[in-house]
């Protein structure tokens, strides 16, 4: 059987194209190497709880915000979404001072102005900035877009010079930074760009899943089901096959071979341009350049069990850094610099919490040791850096110092369960330098192959799904898809 | 590095890359024409002069870059000091 697309790699942008081109009326076919799909959505069972191993919490849900239109399309708003305090859905401690990020672009400015009263109209311009930034998201797909210009002088600009342009006080450049664990927050690399998207959504509103992220990869698979099409799981892709300048086939590790006319892929782009031996299209210039580009960095997480009633659930992420050094910390993170805890929604409607991850960055480099042979020491070093998350977390988490480690990651498991090379958290590094170089296009140099996920464009939730967007743009054209978005036509249902 | 190095290597350089005779790179030619690139190709262009002279080219200068020699000229007045 041949299928209008084939996608390789059931990660959240693979199974985002899967259910907008199986929407469109196109046959498609997920292949997944893993036993689930959902990539960084994966979930991993331990001691009969669930814990989550890349999504924690999503931006922009609200009606008219950024992501609720593209969440609507995808069948995802109706995932039981809980909303995070309004007056600090995030809380950056740095040293002994908090500083809550308020919801909503006024409120956002007007309380951190309480802290830090003489930046009051850099605050008000920066929230003005994060607005338009979430406004004009979608127009790479409108149209008619507008403002082309701003968003190539956004990527060229470095996040970290725009910060020390616009504020005075270094404590606020500290702070601004302190809930970019979520991206690698790089002062000579950053882009502008996507340091203000990373931000922008959360502002509007934070949600969190009341379960965990394979919830969406599940919703997402029914739903591509429902529309004729299929995802296949331990369907690992070793070759894809061309023929006279267009990809014919994809086969499997197991021998399976699958046909089609058009192919996505949500995997490592170098590792894509690998599954293609023999290419008339891919010039070893275009291989070199996709193989030449650095990955981010990796994190460190430790999933903690808490004994029952013993910590009450906290509605907001906690940011917390030993020291002023929030955009540093990580090239030599050890002890333990900087914390994300984020808790679980209880799902018993206790109002206790029973799970809670930390999350930290872990460079490649600092695992290097143990790529081949996995030894004491690496147990030993996995061990120190959870009890070092904990005890900076439990400064502001009372009770955390009770809970028990269930389990931790590092790169080399990221790496293992989702094939992202060097572990790395947020796939390619964007880099203002280069801007034209590390943005890439889905388009490929061979006309039928595309390519969608994270390491394109921006990453996370918002950034894939943006991404997954273009990508259908690409092959179904940038009109459909915008009626797509905006709930008009090519819908089956 | 002389102007004329320059010319004479990114010649070498292109004609083996794009796989064009390099008989055809004339100083007036459109070099998008030429190496026929389009958006994509034009960005292993930039790759490459970034990758070989260490000049990055951003977005907006590379809308001026239209002729052989535009790109020589580029390249020899960002070529990094030694």
């Amino acid at each position: 059987m041949r299928y209008d697309t084939l996608i390789i790699g059931g990660g959240l942008g693979g199974l985002e194209c899967g259910y907008l081109l199986s929407r469109a009326g196109q046959r498609v076919l997920v292949l997944e190497q893993g036993r689930q799909p959902g990539g960084c959505l994966q979930s991993l069972r331990r001691q009969g709880m669930t814990f989550d191993t890349g999504f924690h919490y999503v931006g922009g849900l609200a009606e008219g915000q950024s992501l609720h239109a593209a969440f609507r399309c995808l069948g995802l708003l109706d995932l039981p979404w809980q909303r995070l305090d309004a007056d600090g859905f995030d809380r950056v401690t740095i040293g002994d001072r908090t500083f809550p990020f308020a919801e909503g672009y006024d409120a956002f400015a007007d309380r951190l102005a309480e802290d830090f009263p003489a930046e009051r109209t850099a605050l008000r311009r920066y929230a003005d900035l994060l607005q338009r930034t979430a406004e004009g998201q979608w127009n790479a797909l409108s149209p008619c877009p507008s403002e082309t210009e701003m968003t190539t002088r956004m990527m060229e600009t470095p996040a970290w010079q725009y910060l020390q342009e616009n504020f005075r006080d270094p404590l606020l450049i500290q702070v601004l930074g302190g809930t970019s664990l979520k991206m690698e927050l790089r002062k000579e690399s950053l882009p502008l760009f996507a340091f203000l998207h990373g931000n922008s959504c959360f502002v509007e509103s934070s949600w969190r899943l009341r379960g965990d992220g394979s919830l969406i990869a599940d919703a997402l698979v029914r739903g591509i089901r429902t529309q004729g099409g299929d995802v296949v799981c331990r369907a690992e892709v070793r070759e894809l096959l061309e023929r006279n300048g267009r990809l014919v086939r994809a086969v499997c590790s197991n021998g399976e071979a699958y046909e089609g006319r058009l192919f996505v892929s949500d995997i490592h782009p170098d590792q894509t341009c690998r599954m293609v031996k023999d290419s008339q299209r891919l010039r070893p210039l275009f291989r070199r350049r996709i193989h030449g580009l650095a990955q981010s960095f990796g994190m460190f997480t430790v999933s903690l069990r808490l004994a029952p009633q013993s910590l009450r659930y906290f509605n907001h992420n906690h940011y917390v850094y030993r020291r002023p050094d929030v955009w540093d910390f990580h090239l030599n993170n050890r002890p333990v610099g900087g914390v994300l805890a984020s808790c679980r929604v209880p799902e018993d409607g206790s109002g206790f919490a029973r799970q809670v991850d930390l999350l930290t960055p872990m460079t490649w480099e600092s695992c290097r040791n143990w790529v081949t042979r996995r030894d004491a020491d690496y147990e030993e070093m996995k061990r120190q850096m959870a009890d070092e998350c904990v005890a900076l977390a439990g400064q502001v988490v009372p009770g955390l110092h009770e809970a028990k480690t269930v389990c931790t990651s590092t790169p080399l498991t990221w790496q293992r369960y989702t094939l992202s090379p060097e572990g790395s958290a947020y796939g390619l590094r964007k880099d203002c330098r280069a801007p034209m170089l590390t943005f890439l296009s889905p388009r490929t140099p061979i006309p039928n192959l595309f390519l969608t996920g994270q390491n394109l464009g921006l990453h996370g939730l918002h950034g894939v799904t943006m991404t997954a967007f273009r990508t259908c743009a690409e092959i179904l054209g940038r009109e459909t898809v915008w009626d797509m978005l905006h709930g008009n036509g090519a819908a089956t249902h | 590095m002389t102007r004329e190095e320059i010319v004479k290597q990114v010649n070498a350089l292109l004609a083996e890359e794009f796989e064009v005779d390099a008989a055809t790179f004339t100083p007036d030619a459109n070099v998008k024409e030429t190496l026929n690139l389009d958006s994509l190709s034009l960005v292993d262009l930039v790759a490459l002069v970034q990758q070989t002279y260490k000049v990055k080219i951003p977005a907006s200068d590379l809308r001026g870059i239209q002729t052989f020699d535009n790109l020589y000229d580029y390249i020899a007045s960002h070529l990094p000091q030694a």
